[in-house]
Formats: C-alpha cells, sequence, structure tokens
C-alpha cells in the first residue's frame, strides 16, 4: 500500500480488508509469498576440489539432497566418504509414497499407502524451478526424466468461502477481471488529468494504449462484456465450427465482488520467482531423485544409523551411532572431517563438542509444521467434469491448496490429487489429530470446492512433517534478525565440523538451498583439507 | 548441546487414556483470531499434543519430543513458560507480540493463555504441582520481542 496520499474511501476499505485478512487467518497466499521470497539460485556449474589430501577422509551425517550432493562430489574428488543415515532409504525429505508404502509418524500411527501402481504423493518438495540450477544439475546427471509441473493454470479455481455463495472461481476469470478493471481505473485516472504531474503528456498516451491491452479495454478504455474481454475470461459460449459457431461473450465480475471475496490476493500466485514458469516434476515422483542418489553412492551410505554424540578432536571426528534395528550396540565412525546435515531440531539435541557460536545458532531456529495429504479418488474428475489439468487450486478453507496431477492426463483411471498443503497454525491443528482424522478432514473441506469428493474417495495418506521421525519439522524458519545474529554462525566451519542443508541457505524450505549449502560447505572443507596437506 | 529431557516412565493405562481423549472433542480449526478464546486445554489439544503427544507421552526418532508427563524439570513454572514463550531447540515460539507472529510459523498466545496451558500441563497427565501461574507471572517474564522478527 505505498503512495497512501490521497487514497479514496475505497482503497481504504481494501487496505482495512487486507488487515482483517491477515489478521482473520486466511493466511494461505502470504504462506505462499513468504516460500517465494527465494532468490535465484547462485549455483555456478560443477564444484571443482582439485588436489584432495591423499587419504583424506569425510564423514556425512545424513543422506538427504545436502548429504548425498556433498558425498557424490568429494566421492569423486578423492576423499574417502562415508555417509550415516537414520531412514532405511536414501532422500530425506526428498521422498514419494507409492502404494505399498508404509510410513510410521512420531507417535506411533502407520500409514499404509494404497494407492494405485503408478501413483504418488510427494510429502516433501514437489517442483523444480528452472533456475534451481544446482538441482537441474544433479537431476540431469542422474538421469532423471521431468515433466513440466503447472504452478499456474488458468482454469483452476480460486476460492473464498465466503465469497460468490462458496462457488470457487476460475482462476482466469477472477484474473482478467481485477486486471481489467484496474486498467480501466488507471486509463480513466489519466484521462481526467490525475496522472499529468508524474506522466508525461507522450507518456500517457503509451499508456492509455497499453493499459487497453493489458487489461482487454474498449475502445472508450471500459472493461466491458466484449469479444475483447472474452478472450481472456473466456466466453460464456465458446466459438466453434458450423451453424452453433458464433459465440457469446462473458460478463465480467464487477469490480467490487473481487475485492470484496479476496480472491485478488491470489492473482499474482504464479508471479514470484519461485513459480515462474517453466517449473519441472521428476517423472515417478521427487522421491526418484533421492533414490537414484543412493543408488549411485552404493555402499557408501549407511542406513538406519541414530547419530548420537559428534566428537572432534586435534586429528579428526568421531561420530557414534546405533542400528536402529538393534539399537543396544553404539558403534562408531571415525574420518578427518564431518559435514553434518541434520535437520536441526534433531541436531540441537545431539552432544556435539563445537563452540558456543555454533551451539546457539543450532537452538535458535524453529521449525515450521506443515501438512500434506494425498487423496485416490477413483477417477479423474478434476479433468472430466471440469477440465483441470495439472495446477493447483487455492483456498481459504484450512486445507489451503488443491494440487492437480500434472501427468497422466486423460488416462481413464483413478488419480491422486495433493487434497491439502498448508503451513502455521492450521498445520500444526493437522498434526494434533491422528492420520485417518486429517484425511477425513480433508476430504471433507476438499468436497465444498469439488462436490464429487465423497462419491470417489477411495484412500489416502497425510504426512504431518513434525512428527515426522528423521527431520521433527518442515524446515528452519529464519527471521532477518535471527539470521543477523546466528546464519553466519551456523555455516563457519567449527573445527573438523561443517553444517549443511537447507537450513543453513538463503533458499529455505527448498532443495536447491540443501544443494547450494552443500557445496559451498565442501568447498570450504576441501581448501582447510587441502591447506593441512594428507591426513596427519 | 541441551540432550532431551529424559522424562520419567509412566505406566501404558495413561498412554491409553491420553489416545482416547485425543482431538475428541475439538474438531473445529482456530484462527488467528479464534485462537485467543481458546483455553489451556484447548490449546494443548489443537497445538502442543501434534508433538508432544496425546496424553503429554512425547516421541522419540532422530530425535525426541520431550515427555511431559512426570517431567521433573515442570518444577520450574518458568522453565515450562519461557519454553512456551521462546521456543526450544526447533520448537516454535508463541510469545511474539500479537499480529507480529510469522505466517508460516509461530501463533501468538496472551500471558493469560500461556499461563493456562502452563498450569494444564503441569497439573495433568500425573503432575501433580498445586501451584497457579498468574498472568502477571507470565507478563514478567523476558518475551521474545519483535525486532526478533524483524522487517517482513
Amino acid at each position: 500500500m505505498e503512495n497512501g496520499e490521497g487514497s479514496s474511501s475505497l482503497s481504504r476499505r481494501q487496505l482495512l480488508r487486507m488487515i482483517g485478512a491477515a489478521a482473520g487467518g486466511s493466511a494461505m497466499y502470504q504462506a505462499m509469498s513468504t516460500l517465494g521470497f527465494a532468490a535465484e539460485s547462485p549455483y555456478q556449474g560443477p564444484i571443482d576440489l582439485q588436489g584432495a589430501p591423499r587419504g583424506a577422509s569425510v564423514v556425512i551425517l545424513g543422506a538427504g539432497m545436502a548429504g548425498m550432493t556433498a558425498a557424490y562430489e568429494l566421492r569423486n574428488a578423492g576423499y574417502q566418504v562415508q555417509v550415516l543415515e537414520y531412514n532405511a532409504r536414501a532422500g530425506g525429505r526428498n521422498w514419494t509414497l507409492r502404494g505399498g508404502d508404509r510410513y510410521t509418524e512420531l507417535g506411533g500411527h502407520t500409514q499404509q499407502c494404497e494407492f494405485d501402481k503408478d501413483l504418488y504423493i510427494n510429502p516433501g518438495p514437489w517442483r523444480i524451478p528452472y533456475h534451481h540450477h544446482g538441482m537441474m544439475h544433479y537431476t540431469k546427471l542422474l538421469g532423471i526424466p521431468l515433466e513440466p509441473f503447472f504452478q499456474v493454470n488458468y482454469n483452476a479455481y480460486l476460492h473464498s468461502s465466503g465469497a460468490f455463495g462458496g462457488k470457487p472461481q476460475r482462476y482466469r476469470e477472477v484474473k482478467a477481471d481485477y486486471q481489467g478493471h484496474v486498467a480501466e481505473l488507471l486509463a480513466k485516472a489519466t484521462q481526467q488529468h490525475s496522472l499529468d504531474a508524474s506522466v508525461t503528456k507522450e507518456d500517457q498516451e503509451m499508456l492509455l494504449e497499453s493499459l487497453r491491452r493489458w487489461g482487454a479495454l474498449d475502445s472508450n478504455y471500459t472493461y466491458v462484456s466484449s469479444d475483447a474481454s472474452s478472450e481472456r475470461r473466456g466466453y460464456e459460449k465458446n466459438p466453434g465450427g458450423g451453424l452453433s459457431a458464433r459465440p457469446i461473450p462473458s460478463k465480467p465480475i464487477a469490480l467490487h465482488d473481487i475485492l470484496d471475496s479476496g480472491l485478488w490476493s491470489g492473482v499474482a500466485n504464479g508471479d514470484g520467482l519461485a513459480m515462474q514458469t517453466a517449473l519441472f516434476q521428476p517423472a515417478g515422483g521427487m522421491g526418484r531423485i533421492g533414490e537414484a542418489f543412493g543408488k549411485e553412492l552404493g555402499p557408501l551410505v549407511r542406513y538406519n544409523a541414530k547419530v548420537t554424540d559428534i566428537h572432534q578432536d586435534d586429528r579428526g571426528v568421531t561420530v557414534t551411532f546405533t542400528d536402529v534395528r538393534s539399537p543396544a550396540a553404539p558403534q562408531t565412525a571415525r574420518a578427518d572431517w564431518c559435514l553434518c546435515t541434520i535437520p536441526l531440531p534433531i541436531l540441537a539435541q545431539i552432544s556435539m563438542n563445537v563452540g558456543q557460536d555454533m551451539a546457539s545458532a543450532i537452538s535458535a531456529v524453529p521449525y515450521t509444521s506443515a501438512i500434506k495429504a494425498g487423496l485416490q479418488f477413483k477417477r479423474r474428475f478434476w479433468e472430466e467434469d471440469e477440465k483441470i489439468y495439472g495446477g493447483i487450486t487455492y483456498t481459504d478453507l484450512p486445507i489451503n491448496n488443491i494440487g492437480y496431477p500434472n501427468s497422466g492426463f486423460q488416462s481413464g483411471g483413478k488419480g491422486v490429487l495433493l487434497g491439502a498443503y498448508i503451513w502455521g497454525l492450521k498445520a500444526m491443528e493437522f498434526t494434533a489429530m491422528t492420520p485417518p482424522e486429517r484425511v477425513q478432514k480433508v476430504v471433507d473441506y476438499g468436497s465444498q470446492i469439488h462436490p464429487q469428493y465423497h462419491k470417489e474417495f477411495e484412500n489416502g495418506v497425510a504426512v504431518a512433517w513434525h512428527r515426522a521421525p528423521f527431520s521433527l519439522g518442515c524446515f528452519g524458519m529464519w527471521t532477518t534478525a535471527t539470521r543477523a545474529k546466528h546464519y553466519d554462525n551456523l555455516c563457519q566451519i567449527d573445527g573438523r565440523i561443517a553444517l549443511a542443508g537447507e537450513h543453513a541457505s538463503f533458499i529455505g524450505g527448498w532443495q536447491e538451498g540443501a544443494v547450494t549449502s552443500a557445496l559451498d560447505a565442501i568447498g570450504r572443507l576441501h581448501q582447510r583439507a587441502v591447506g593441512q596437506g594428507a591426513r596427519a | 548441546m541441551r540432550k532431551a529431557a529424559p522424562g520419567l516412565a509412566l505406566g501404558a493405562a495413561l498412554l491409553f487414556i491420553g489416545v482416547l481423549s485425543a482431538y475428541a472433542d475439538s474438531p473445529l480449526f482456530t484462527s488467528r483470531t479464534s485462537l485467543s478464546s481458546l483455553n489451556g486445554e484447548q490449546i494443548y489439544d489443537h497445538i502442543c499434543q501434534g508433538c508432544h503427544m496425546p496424553g503429554g507421552v512425547g516421541a522419540a526418532g532422530a530425535g525426541a519430543y520431550p515427555r511431559l508427563a512426570g517431567n521433573k524439570k515442570f518444577g520450574s513454572w518458568a522453565f515450562v513458560a519461557l519454553t512456551v514463550l521462546d521456543g526450544r531447540n526447533g520448537m516454535p515460539p508463541f510469545g511474539f507480540p500479537a499480529g507480529r507472529g510469522m505466517d508460516s510459523g509461530p501463533a501468538h498466545l496472551s500471558d493469560a493463555q500461556i499461563a493456562d496451558v502452563v498450569n494444564y500441563v503441569r497439573s495433568h497427565f500425573g503432575n501433580a504441582y498445586k501451584a497457579e501461574v498468574t498472568a502477571e507471572q507470565v507478563s514478567a517474564l523476558p518475551h521474545p520481542s519483535a525486532e526478533l522478527i524483524g522487517p517482513q
């Protein structure tokens, strides 16, 4: 709301509404933009780690994207590498649940994924922006086929339970009408000379012409029902062939109704840098990357290893761990250096002799709550009935959004939707439920947008990240102030120990943060190792 | 580094009671505004038990959520209150000023609510600390400041 000077009563009401929306729990779009702050990746191409000292060794804690990126590069550079991983699989939060998979969360509830063959849900990351160059590099290197991920689908919905009688509105219509009305207002202001002080006469002519094109205005610079506006928002009756060919233009939604509904806040959802076309998803699920990485590293990764103690001395680092299947007998791993990618809520509980600066940083980052639910339906009704092929619907209901599968279009059989993806308070509340309760709630709320839910629903899974035994949360929540105080201390090498992971990046919550932090950390570890020469 | 609170081993009966009472009476979602009307028990059921589990039994994986049931540290009400206010080891803080919670993170609880939830966990799950904490006592503790969030 810049330029409060001279704001009309309308814009003041808008402002009040924005405050009301922010305070009233429709934090959905804000959560999106919280993630959307991610800047373009600093990834500069394959890392060069020449001159590794003979026999130098690194123990890596965690076989997620950060740990496996580091293991792959350090191994190739000649280091002796071993990786300890708590889970029985590679990937960490890079993870796909498929039919037949079992998942036991903290608290003991086990979910059996009953999806049909080839159907899946990504409980963690689900999209890769094209400019996450590190992720793009490693998916190519590992031979992972990519599919387009539709962040924006003009035929998906924006939904406000209190507006338009609860009926979801097509993104296409809301965007076209919001843009058209704004263009008309701006054209009016220009013609009434309200902008004379800030726009020259010549520029005003160009501005008017650009507004007509941008907003699909008519020759009088008004946004009305017309072929021009219908070419944006869709027709009442689409043009066709033959005798029934004539199109009937549609009627725009009034500006007041768009402002009043709050749906305007979803118009820019695809404009954030991290959400801009093109985005990708690995065919068969995001977990394909972690699986391929694990296969590539083979016996370097020791699974089912729960780290209990990390101790460094002048000559190296000793990591104590137990095999979760036989926890009675602690074992140790010893190396010259340690790269630790363990999520901070877990690391904060592990005894580790680092300085107070790093220790304070480790304890200073709360982890966000997040929920994802996957729902299998008997048929792909969103495609068959509503012509929604991929993309995302946004709603102010507690489910926040519905993600449609971006592959398998028109396959005729069953389909799996992302039924909810939620952060913050509502995610905490979903976490506090049992998995079957979560799935039931997700189905109930989603049926307000797609009435077909109740008839077509078959089974579902709901992953609450605060109950993930291997992460104890979704991702680290930094603030400007905590970054200023702790971020460098977290990333600084302490003796022989360096940390990496999305928590040690400015691309929080994204896999690219894990990859770039790992490359940055091993680059610095390598320099230190080279500086110290061969193993003492 | 802080070790996970060891907690006391309690019988299976307590666990069973906790599971039965899980979320049974609170089917509705709160919003940031209606959150302010929740009492200590409701706050526990809606928020805390996501990690600390029904019955306050905690949980352990690669790391652990401390067991609240029979937790010796609960002898200090200030320890519990400060944990809710500031968070601890990855736990989100709930003591930010109203309206300044992070969107994807902590929600604001008033001092009275924090006192209420502290009293609730110190008098349930086998804990039997009698002394009631007041909103005034919580107010007197250091709170995370808005500066900790910084400009958004």
